[in-house]
């Protein structure tokens, strides 16, 4: 398989094959680049048709930009990270904007029916108050302790220091306890 | 379960049981995102492919014979000048101004002799013949 050719081949170098009309270089970074952008997309938005679109507009972006991809600059990974946060960014902010309070029930397709229960609600849970939590300490809570990247990394992708990530992430913590401290209860929490 | 207590560490190490639940959810992408992703990235390699493309067609669209006259000639600003320069001919022809009606009758109506001058008169053609 044509592929297979690839795999050793890093993005970047990818990247610069796409730019000259390389088919298989476009279906190695779709399957390299969508399924991260696309879990990204929905760690942020907890909506499926959101994240796909956006994971759909982020690699639009990528394709768009590889004739002009500056070597070395940034990780592909680093990037799409950041146009990702963006675009859910602005997604969630008009969401505030026209007042939908709807918090989408979580999909939940492989726990057992029981503990999909408990997970779905403390997912509903987490969103709603993720939504309350300001634009950049969310998108860094996200970043940090759903999606595991390192700090360095987040400090990266949104183009701030690592002290001041921490910073972010520490208070969007501590927010989002107060936030769910009242819903403990409610969500049958019994796990420490 | 104290939940009257300040926050504490222990608190904001519970919230990991929400992240954990958030990390369990299903987050492939399905086959029909990632087709529609590998299609914006195909016509995006054609659209690229048709950008360079027209740095050839000039070549191929001088092929024509006119074509090739006009480019030689410098293009239609050149038939423009061309055009212009056929009028006055034609015009001063029509209706010549004194000066160059005096000059052209002094060279064809002035009776003057015409002179042949033999540059080499030791040469005759019958030389050529027979060397």
């Amino acid at each position: 398989m044509a592929l297979d050719a690839l795999s050793d081949v890093d993005d970047e170098a990818l990247l610069v094959l796409f730019a000259n009309g390389d088919a298989d270089a476009a279906r190695s970074l779709n399957l390299r680049l969508t399924p991260r952008a696309f879990a990204q997309a929905m760690r942020m938005l907890n909506n499926r048709a959101e994240a796909e679109d956006v994971a759909q507009e982020a690699m639009m972006r990528l394709w768009k930009i590889a004739p002009d991809w500056r070597q070395g600059e940034a990780k592909v990974t680093t990037w799409l990270y950041r146009v990702v946060a963006n675009l859910c960014t602005d997604r969630l902010r008009r969401q505030r904007s026209i007042g939908i309070d709807a918090i989408p029930e979580p999909e939940d397709d492989k726990a057992s029916a029981a503990d999909g229960i408990q997970d779905a609600a403390r997912i509903k849970a987490l969103y709603a108050a993720l939504d309350d939590l300001p634009e950049r300490q969310r998108q860094a809570v996200v970043l940090r302790h759903i999606e595991g990247l390192g700090n360095p990394e987040i400090a990266e992708a949104m183009e701030i220091s690592t002290e001041a990530v921490e910073s972010l992430t520490a208070r969007g913590k501590r927010a989002l306890s107060a936030l769910l401290k009242g819903r403990r209860d409610e969500l049958g929490y019994s796990d420490d | 379960m104290n939940w009257g207590i300040p926050m504490t560490e222990r608190d904001l190490d519970n919230l990991d049981v929400f992240f954990d639940a958030a990390r369990r959810q299903a987050a492939d992408p399905s086959p029909d995102l990632m087709q529609r992703v590998l299609d914006n990235a195909l016509a995006e390699q054609q659209r690229l492919a048709a950008q360079a493309a027209p740095q050839a067609r000039p070549q191929r669209a001088a092929r024509g014979l006119l074509r090739q006259l006009l480019s030689a000639i410098g293009g239609w600003p050149a038939v423009a000048g061309l055009a212009t320069a056929s009028v006055t001919g034609l015009w001063i022809g029509v209706n010549p101004p004194a000066a160059v009606s005096t000059t052209a009758e002094a060279y064809l109506n002035s009776g003057a002799d015409t002179y042949l001058v033999d540059l080499m008169p030791g040469f005759q053609f019958d030389d050529m013949a027979e060397g």
